[in-house]
């Protein structure tokens, strides 16, 4: 252990994306000190994939006329299969607007109203009113009732994740990238900050801090087929599971996103089919008003992905040498819009499948896309278990999803989380103190240095990462994907089971000398695979359907026994999560029809 | 900022070495465009060029241009060269830095600058050559070009006007009066023909009977 | 289509070995329909060379990570398909950026430096009120800052530029475009005479010497010849002003 490498903040921030970066803005306004500790650039982060855009109810565009925090409320839990927490919900949607707002005042530039009669892909004529001219627009996303997805173009994440780091950077709030943390420091109580990999050298470093924040987004990586960025790995959550204090909630809810581009699965985002785009199969025939009349392409994610699975299933799908998929058409809304409005589609159609969407079909497949679940906490972001540990944004389980997103909740949810939970993580600082021993830093530190010591020698054995990393993807992929079954998940289970031991054998193939890469991989694989078996063992005791998780052999919601939140604990030694469930909060919406998918049971 | 950084630093001084290379230059490609049309009326007989050259020397204009020219000409060396790598190592980093991009623009520039100082010494001998001939005639100059200064001019011309033609097209993309692509066409056409016209004079002064 | 088989010569080098001279090392890949640079790279590192190291995150042309030199030309790894590509591909870092190892970059501290001098952020003396309705802006305004900050920091302007090459503190056509981004911002409050201490030096504005390289390699194909022009010009009347 080295001194030189020990840094001591006030609130340790792991992650750099909107959440991470959110927060440290709110940690400074309060006059505290942050180190953000980040794997890539920050600049880099997965935030600035979202191209759609995030939701407010600000009900300034013509279609998003007499829109309000509440309708916004009703849309995020109807969303959620009434598997969110109301109370999280409301708060989120109140602060929403606000968010925006303080976003453009920093310098995001918002796509405004611009005054006006204009028609819509739909035939439909609006009429902007010149009162809100110059006002932030907003544009249609799937499962709402109101146009309420504030948008730049084609790079809403881009611009936030851009704006917010120059804040970050005028605050000279300290940023140390390519720093990757593999282990959280604690006494079972208490945490106190985490040891650290640098990435650009393999050293270790020790960071202490009286408060810790896991903001490292999702583990969309476990799957085979992921829209997500490859640094995507879960990460955050690995951390506070590997405490065995610190539960994971609702990891079987895994969102699939209908329409990822075949093969590359790079995702195509909402906002093609907010703008009027059709989906269409074999025959080129338009199936969702077929199964869904009222929401058509538009209904939530979960829905239309298992809507175009089903239709698949029939024998509507298009062959392909990777599988069957289906069709997106945007052809219709014209070249202008689609390399104005929609260029980076555009863009990426024709770098990664050489096609022109302006003439050509998208082919197009449900593919995972996002984690609902994460790291359990509270209102305030505070993890359960260990004192002074927090999480916010994707890594988390505030619970503003359940067991199924809105398109645009994601991005807001960074940033209106960030600002809300990053207040009370200042509020906590404030009143606490340093607090760690030497031996326990030593012991964490001695536990890492070993897990190196053992990989680089192969003591343990000569397992291949990269093998392992490959069967657990195609587990996950073809056992715990859109429709679920017990028999599948059970196969799962003890495959993943099987991997996870063989993953505590790796050996390296390589010397693992400085930042060398696949030691990095090796340190993180293990802890993946136990996300993997959280989300199928998860999926497997929860018997019923809702939300993203369905079960065929469990076809229906069933609030009586089932209106409830899966928490996973790791027990130390174990090879299966402890599986714990909690009562959702149900504040003001009792569970109901959702007004699309498959009807539910009223309990 | 360091001390001599400092102490230099006049946050004005590179704004006005930008506008005189830019004067300095445009007013280098007018010259040299007007010189070598007039030069080329050999082409149309030795009367109509001695005609024309007694007419500018009758108002001096010649005198006048030669003297701005030599102006302009060193302060273009001195502001534009001040751009140009010197350092071996920096010559290194941009021959292998141009050979790596393929980049039809940037070997354009590494070509400019070659032409640049071959014209720096081409151009002063010229002028030299001119200055110590006044006044300007059809046959002195005829007598030149058959004692063997034709190499010299089947050198300088294309020299120059490569230079000065990438010189105005880097001068039009950097200020952007006009898209790049079609004054990148224009100034190619313009050039060749250019050329064009003064290899013709070349030959009319080769045919030319020197008594 | 009848599938080749690549070579890759791939730039090898450890800055923390410098005992180790740089060399270039070559590796077979079976090319496969639709093959990336990416998925080439993930192949040699999983079946080859566990040790290589290279940037990807987003692997979708979003991110900026990826920049290299591949056959000399700086491009982003992720979207340059292989059938593009002759059969044996020279893959090497970007200039001008410090060397992490192999094809690895340092774009972030880069960028994140320029920011800092450029002070890329809105000045503003307003405070926010979270109870007032945003400030108006004219949709094309917005839509103009957009276009400009567009860049993904991915640095292959930077590193086509010869005068970037050469001069370490030149800001190139990203910095240039980056101040030309809060320029036409409303919301910036800076004067021209703040500007044009930013800007309007040989770091910034007057550096560059019109080779376009920036502008033909750029891969979010910014029109960055008009912004660095359009900073240009606004530089040129401000130095008459200021």
């Amino acid at each position: 252990m080295n001194s030189n490498n020990t840094h001591i903040t006030d609130v340790l921030i792991i992650g750099a994306g909107l959440a991470g970066e959110r927060v440290a803005i709110e940690v400074a306004n309060h006059g505290l000190k942050s180190i953000i500790l980040s794997l890539i650039p920050p600049r880099r982060s997965h935030s600035t994939a979202a191209q759609g855009g995030m939701q407010a109810a600000l009900g300034n565009c013509a279609m998003g006329q007499g829109d309000s925090p509440d309708i916004h409320f009703q849309d995020t839990v109807k969303g959620s299969d009434w598997g969110c927490d109301q109370e999280v919900a409301r708060l989120f949607c109140d602060t929403a607007p606000s968010a925006v707002r303080q976003m453009s005042h920093w310098g995001v530039p918002w796509n405004r109203v611009v005054a006006g009669k204009k028609r819509l892909s739909t035939g439909q004529v609006v009429n902007d009113d010149p009162e809100y001219d110059g006002l932030i627009s907003a544009r249609d996303f799937g499962g709402t009732a109101k146009w309420r997805t504030c948008f730049t173009a084609d790079g809403t994440g881009h611009t936030l994740q851009y704006t917010m780091d120059s804040l970050v950077i005028k605050l000279g709030i300290t940023m140390h990238d390519r720093m990757e943390a593999v282990r959280l420091i604690h006494d079972g109580d208490h945490c106190m900050g985490a040891i650290v990999r640098c990435l650009r050298t393999g050293e270790l470093h020790t960071y202490l801090a009286k408060s810790t924040v896991l903001a490292t987004g999702g583990y969309g990586r476990l799957y085979g087929a992921s829209t997500n960025a490859i640094i995507n790995e879960g990460s955050g959550m690995s951390l506070a599971l590997e405490t065995g204090i610190v539960p994971l909630g609702n990891m079987e809810a895994v969102q699939f996103h209908p329409t990822g581009m075949v093969p590359v699965w790079i995702l195509i985002t909402e906002g093609a089919r907010g703008d009027g785009g059709y989906l269409l199969d074999k025959n080129r025939h338009r199936f969702m008003p077929d199964y869904e009349p009222g929401k058509k392409e538009l209904a939530s994610r979960d829905v239309v992905a298992r809507r175009m699975m089903q239709h698949i299933r029939q024998g509507y799908g298009v062959d392909s040498a990777y599988g069957q998929h289906l069709w997106l058409d945007i052809r219709h809304l014209g070249e202008k819009h689609i390399n104005t409005n929609l260029r980076e589609i555009a863009n990426i159609c024709r770098s990664f499948a050489g096609i022109d969407p302006a003439k050509d079909l998208i082919p197009v497949r449900p593919t995972q896309h996002y984690s609902m679940g994460g790291v359990r906490t509270n209102i305030d972001g505070a993890a359960y278990g260990l004192k002074g540990l927090f999480a916010c944004g994707e890594a988390a389980c505030w619970d503003l999803h359940g067991f199924n997103r809105l398109g645009g909740n994601s991005l807001a949810e960074t940033i209106v989380a960030g600002l809300i939970i990053g207040k009370k993580i200042a509020e906590y600082t404030s009143g606490a103190a340093q607090k760690y021993t030497y031996q326990i830093i030593k012991d964490h530190h001695a536990n890492i240095d070993q897990k190196i010591k053992d990989l680089i020698s192969g003591k343990d054995g000569q397992e291949n990462v990269y093998a392992l990393r490959d069967q657990m993807e195609q587990n996950l992929m073809e056992y715990v994907g859109i429709f679920r079954t017990a028999a599948e998940l059970q196969k799962a289970v003890d495959n993943l089971k099987d991997i996870y031991y063989r993953s505590l054998k790796i050996g390296l193939r390589s010397d693992g000398s400085g930042a060398n890469p696949e030691l990095s991989f090796a340190l993180r694989f293990p802890g993946m695979v136990r996300l993997a078996l959280c989300i199928a063992y998860g999926a497997l005791e929860r018997t019923e359907s809702r939300g993203s998780h369905y079960r065929e052999d469990y076809p229906r919601r069933d609030d009586q026994n089932w209106l409830n939140r899966t928490l996973a604990y790791w027990p130390a030694g174990a090879d299966l999560p402890e599986l714990k469930y909690e009562p959702v909060k149900i504040t003001e919406i009792q569970p109901d029809d959702r007004g699309y998918g498959e009807a539910s049971v009223r309990s | 900022m360091k001390l001599q950084h400092l102490l230099t630093k006049d946050s004005k001084t590179e704004f006005y070495y930008e506008v005189l290379e830019l004067i300095a230059g445009l007013f280098l490609v007018v010259f040299l465009t007007l010189h070598i049309l007039f030069v080329s009326t050999i082409i149309l007989g030795p009367d109509v060029f001695d005609a024309l050259a007694q007419g500018m020397d009758a108002y001096h204009l010649g005198t006048i241009f030669k003297s701005l020219v030599i102006v302009a000409f060193f302060a273009h060396f001195i502001v534009a060269g001040r751009r140009i790598p010197t350092r071996v190592r920096e010559q290194g980093i941009v021959w292998r830095h141009a050979k790596l991009l393929r980049h039809p623009n940037t070997w354009a520039w590494v070509f400019q600058v070659i032409t640049g100082m071959a014209i720096l010494v081409l151009g002063a001998i010229h002028i030299w050559v001119v200055f110590t001939n006044s006044p300007t005639g059809a046959m002195g100059s005829a007598m030149r070009v058959q004692a063997g200064y034709l190499w010299f001019y089947i050198a300088l011309i294309p020299l120059s006007f490569y230079h000065a033609g990438v010189g105005l097209y880097r001068q039009f993309v950097k200020w952007g009066w006009f898209p790049r692509k079609p004054v990148g066409y224009i100034i190619i056409v313009i050039t060749l023909t250019i050329i064009a016209i003064g290899s013709v004079a070349l030959w009319a002064f080769m045919q030319l009977e020197v008594s | 289509m009848s599938n080749r088989t690549l070579t890759f010569n791939i730039f090898r080098f450890d800055p923390y070995r410098p005992e180790v001279a740089p060399y270039m090392q070559s590796f077979s890949v079976e090319e496969l329909d639709g093959m990336t640079v990416f998925v080439a790279l993930n192949k040699i590192r999983e079946t080859e060379d566990t040790a290589i190291k290279f940037d990807f995150v987003c692997r979708a042309s979003i991110c900026g990570s990826c920049a290299m030199l591949i056959n000399g030309r700086p491009q982003l790894a992720c979207k340059t398909l292989t059938r593009n590509l002759p059969k044996k591909i020279t893959l090497m870092p970007l200039p001008v950026f410090k060397l992490i190892g192999d094809l690895s970059v340092d774009t972030g501290a880069w960028f994140r430096h320029l920011s800092l001098k450029t002070k890329s952020w809105i000045h503003t003396d307003k405070a926010f009120d979270p109870q007032v309705l945003e400030e108006r802006m004219d949709n094309q305004t917005a839509l103009d800052i957009y276009e400009a900050e567009r860049c993904i920091e991915c640095g292959c302007c930077i590193a086509s530029c010869a005068t970037a090459n050469i001069m370490e503190d030149f800001w190139g056509a990203a910095g240039i475009n980056r101040v030309a981004r809060f320029m036409i911002d409303p919301r910036d409050g800076r004067s021209g005479k703040e500007y044009f201490e930013v800007i309007g030096s040989e770091q910034g504005a007057f550096g560059c010497m019109g080779l376009m390289a920036c502008d033909d390699l750029c891969p979010m194909e910014l029109p960055l010849q008009m912004q660095l022009a359009f900073v240009r010009r606004k530089m040129l009347g401000l130095g008459f002003k200021v």
